[in-house]
């Protein structure tokens, strides 16, 4: 008794310090949990150069926030994007328009021009080889006699050639996006639109962020839709998707907790009319709410929201133990003490606390980040709730102070009419049934671990990102071919390997172009090819410049000056000089510099189909220093990974179990798991008979079901008279509730959080339907029957 | 060709502002038809070359469609321009060709084209500062690109004329000068020859 005490003044201790560090982070931090869902993802940490291709792609994505503003013709287009325009220019702290700098623009070839005789495009580069010099003297002469050539480029004499001018052309074909008025112009769908890039100043994923941008970009819509009615305005960025998906998980926490909360609630005041249980299993969660809530604070120093989602499911496990203690406090006799009680309550309450604590180790022995929150933030919930319900409870519920309710009593008769496994021909028969029907169910079951599982992006959205980078032809940032070698030259002239054979893939039409730094910078190893063709084919004498000077009456003198002119632009261009340039800044993002002792690249697509994605990989094969990096495909292989190993880890927790119980329950340890395993397999096969594929999730809850499930086997083994209705009402009571909980759940609009739901469903349902079948009936007890 | 394209490409990105005076004048004045053929004389002085280059050829206006540049002399070269494409021909051979699909400015490089041959200063305003006169015989404008940095590159465009476009000149700041004279302009559509017709 008087230990007890000091058990419930200690555990008050521990809740008023909880209570203060709650206050300080609400009130004083103003914590807002993280929406990221790459945060949910393993840290890749085998590859330090891929790892830091992608988060560096990522990055350069992550901040931008494109939009384009559409009409039928280019004065509405205009007249629209101006509306637009004008309402972010209010708040430049929040979105920087990527404003079009003039003297950018005219002087971007200024920095090219020393080294123009080594620029050219690949086709001019393959004209050089094999054109006769007939060919370039008539081209030369050509552009000679034309009107209005060269205002730009500088003079005839700077280019005779037109080689520089062909590598500017192709690197304008790069983007179909066009200045035009002081506006960047793109053509598509029969319209004309202005693109607008926008910057965002403040972190994408945060949520007072998402609050403000959302509600501007939808006002500046707006603004377009009133300057010219029929613009069409097309945005999308990284903070549209994390505020669609922090919505979405900010509404499912409030209907799935408060959902679950009514229950509870009218549950409890159903079952024991009284409204004190209630406070107290109310308590008990909200402790162990704000307990996990602290702890997951001071060990991450973030709360992932989709942990609070799942944290909102820990209600329905959290009360289990108030309950159980409650429902033996109505049925136990009114002199009985509770410290007492809870004495002989105590094995029975420290092994269903065990097997849920193990059910939910095996989520953090997953590589994900995200899981590794979860199951700490659960099981921590678990424990403070438990705690609560030791320490407390047996010091305000005393004896006599509770009444069983009317839905109690007729539920718990139902008990004595309820089947039992028996050795006889029905339950054969029907066992043999089940194995059959289980085992063709399991025996189809298929596999699907597409990434689309993690996020759900509305409709809308990727309508949107379609259309835009259909109409930008923009690179997919998570597709690209990572180019590394040990120095800057050798990943130049790697890539300019590599970009041979997607030329090829380009004349097959199965890319429509590609962005490399070599683009811009060929390697040294090239440039000084291109100087030799030149001299060779264009300056010699008695070459096309000769010829040229021939027909335009020009002496040697002429030639000879040209020459030296042209030669004086032949200095090469090195990486490190390009990206100081203005020019280099859309592009700097594909040069990842030394990174761990060797020089890495991207290559970046454009126009890449899904059904392609195989094919880029052999492209790369026998490349040395190139390889493909598709992180979709990496991120469902991760997640298909993952989904084997858990499915061993729910068996070794199943065989950890099992030796946990084995201690106290010896022969009867099968009948306390027994149902919870059956439950499991007909989950599955109920999954695979109604098409749906086996996800990493559906295992995740499997491995939940296992602690929650474990909990009604040992209530009833605790209890094995059918005379005592005890267990049996804690399992209702907490099986009902745990089924509102999910159940809810299972209506989440994120794939992977309704798999999950749908499996602890099903999963709960049926334990409670068949874990009474497994009581085995004492002796004492069928003589008094 | 590149070059060609490259100078308007840049072009078109200037801003609109206020007409200039004599551009209602001159507008009343151009006759303005459905097609226009005629010869022109070119000179091309340029920069590091002693002699200027004579060339000339044949040309047609077409209102709705575009543009032919066809270049008789020293050597047959011609340019298409067209709503969908520009396309260079040296002698017979596709040299070049331009989709509008690939290149988006391809259309708005042929309308800047289209208005200065046909003298629709209205439509130039957007890019160019008018000066100039106009009296009973003919006008006179100079147009300067309204951005310095494109006044820089491009120089001067003067043009003379009266019904029609006479007379283009073209002072680039590179030092290259080229300066263009119309001759025996005829419209309706008997003005194109029929070999003009086909490429059409």
């Amino acid at each position: 008794m008087i230990r007890h005490k000091r058990l419930a003044l200690a555990w008050t201790l521990v809740v008023a310090l909880l209570l203060a560090h709650q206050a300080y982070l609400w009130l004083g931090q103003r914590i807002a949990p993280d929406t990221d869902i790459l945060a949910l993802l393993p840290v890749q940490q085998r590859d330090p150069v891929l790892q830091q291709s992608f988060t560096h792609m990522v990055e350069a994505s992550q901040q931008r926030v494109v939009v384009l503003v559409g009409a039928d013709d280019w004065d509405s287009a205009k007249r629209a994007a101006d509306a637009y325009g004008a309402v972010l220019a209010h708040t430049p702290s929040l979105l920087q328009a990527t404003t079009l700098n003039e003297q950018t623009q005219a002087d971007w070839l200024a920095p090219f021009r020393g080294h123009s005789l080594l620029l050219m495009s690949a086709a001019q580069e393959r004209q050089l080889q094999d054109k006769p010099a007939q060919f370039w003297a008539d081209s030369a002469l050509s552009a000679l006699y034309q009107p209005f050539s060269g205002p730009k480029l500088g003079a005839w004499r700077d280019d005779p050639f037109g080689l520089f001018a062909g590598w500017v052309q192709e690197r304008a074909q790069e983007t179909p996006v066009r200045p035009r008025d002081g506006h960047l112009f793109v053509e598509g769908e029969g319209k004309q639109y202005v693109l607008l890039p926008l910057t965002l100043k403040v972190p994408a994923f945060s949520i007072d962020a998402q609050r403000e941008v959302v509600p501007l970009l939808a006002q500046a819509a707006e603004a377009a839709r009133k300057a010219v009615p029929q613009a069409d305005v097309i945005a999308t960025g990284v903070v549209l998707h994390a505020a669609a998906a922090g919505e979405q998980a900010g509404d499912e926490v409030s209907t799935i907790g408060i959902g679950s909360l009514i229950g509870i609630v009218l549950l409890t005041w159903f079952s024991f009319r009284s409204i004190k249980p209630i406070a107290l299993i109310l308590l008990s969660i909200a402790i162990g709410c704000a307990g996990a809530l602290s702890v997951c604070w001071l060990l991450f120093g973030r709360v992932h929201l989709l942990t609070l989602v799942f944290g909102a499911s820990l209600i329905g496990v959290a009360q289990d133990y108030g309950i159980y203690f409650l429902c033996n406090r109505l049925n136990a006799d009114a002199r009985l003490d509770s410290v007492a009680l809870l004495k002989r309550l105590l094995p029975g309450l420290t092994l269903t606390l065990l097997a849920a604590v193990i059910g939910y180790a095996g989520l953090a022995l997953t590589p994900f980040p995200g899981l590794q929150q979860m199951a700490v933030f659960s099981a921590l919930g678990l424990v403070f709730a438990w705690l609560t319900v030791v320490s407390w409870f047996p010091a305000v519920v005393h004896g006599g102070s509770l009444k069983s309710g009317a839905l109690s009593q007729r539920y718990g008769a139902l008990l004595s009419r309820w089947p039992r496994l028996t050795l006889n021909k029905a339950t054969i028969g029907f066992c043999t049934a089940f194995v059959v029907l289980a085992a063709i169910g399991c025996a189809r079951l298929g596999a699907n671990d597409d990434i689309r599982l993690l996020q759900n992006p509305p409709a809308h959205l990727i309508r949107d990102q379609v259309r835009l980078s259909k109409l930008l032809d923009a690179p997919t940032p998570v597709q690209f071919f990572l180019v590394r070698g040990a120095s800057a030259e050798v990943v130049l002239q790697r890539e300019e390997l590599l970009k041979q054979r997607l030329d090829q893939l380009i004349a097959q039409h199965k890319l429509s172009g590609y962005q490399a730094m070599s683009n811009w910078v060929p390697s040294l190893q090239t440039q000084d090819k291109r100087r030799a063709l030149v001299e060779q084919k264009l300056l010699k004498d008695g070459g096309p410049l000769s010829e040229l000077a021939a027909k335009t009456g020009e002496d040697a003198g002429w030639v000879e000056a040209t020459r030296a002119h042209l030669l004086q632009n032949a200095a090469p261009l090195t990486v490190d000089a390009f990206l100081q340039t203005p020019a280099s800044e859309p592009w700097r993002h594909l040069w990842l510099g030394p990174v761990d002792g060797v020089t890495a690249s991207i290559v970046a697509l454009r126009g890449l189909r899904n059904a392609d994605l195989p094919l880029m990989a052999q492209t790369a094969g026998g490349l040395q220093g190139v390889q493909w990096v598709d992180k979709v495909g990496e991120i469902s292989s991760v997640l298909g990974h993952y989904r084997e190993t858990m499915a061993w880890v729910v068996t070794a927790a199943y065989v950890l179990v099992f030796v946990l119980l084995f201690a106290r329950y010896r022969g009867r340890t099968w009948r306390v798991l027994a149902p919870t395993a059956a439950a499991s397999i007909a989950t599955l096969a109920l999954l695979s008979w109604s098409g749906q594929d086996l996800q990493l999730f559906h295992v995740l809850a499997l491995m939940l079901l296992l602690g929650v499930g474990v909990d009604y086997g040992i209530f009833m083994q605790e209890h094995p008279s059918r005379l005592d209705t005890t267990p049996w009402l804690t399992v209702g009571l907490s099986a009902a509730n745990t089924i509102l909980s999910f159940g809810l759940l299972a209506l989440s609009h994120t794939p992977a959080l309704r798999a999950f739901g749908l499996t602890m469903l099903v999963g709960i349902a049926l334990v409670w339907v068949i874990v009474p079948c497994f009581q085995k009936g004492s002796a004492e007890h069928e003589a008094q029957h | 060709m590149k070059r060609f394209f490259l100078g308007f490409c840049i072009a078109v990105t200037a801003i609109a502002a206020q007409a200039a005076a004599p551009v209602a004048r001159i507008q009343s004045m151009l006759a303005k038809p459905s097609m226009l053929c005629g010869r022109f004389d070119q000179t091309k002085q340029l920069a590091g070359m002693k002699k200027p280059l004579l060339s000339n050829g044949r040309f047609c206006v077409v209102a709705g469609k575009g543009v032919l540049w066809r270049t008789l002399q020293p050597f047959p070269d011609t340019l298409r321009l067209t709503r969908d494409e520009i396309v260079h021909y040296q002698g017979d051979r596709v040299a070049n060709r331009l989709d509008a699909k690939t290149e988006p400015t391809v259309r708005m490089i042929n309308s800047v084209l289209f208005s200065l041959l046909s003298g629709d200063l209205s439509q130039l305003d957007a890019l160019f500062e008018t000066e100039g006169t106009a009296d009973a015989n003919g006008w006179h404008v100079v147009l300067k690109a309204r951005k310095p940095e494109l006044a820089k590159a491009i120089g001067a465009i003067t043009l003379e004329g009266k019904a029609y476009v006479r007379n283009i000149t073209i002072d680039e700041a590179s030092g290259d000068r080229t300066a263009i004279v119309f001759s025996d302009m005829k419209t309706g559509d008997a003005a194109m020859l029929p070999e003009e017709a086909a490429l059409f």
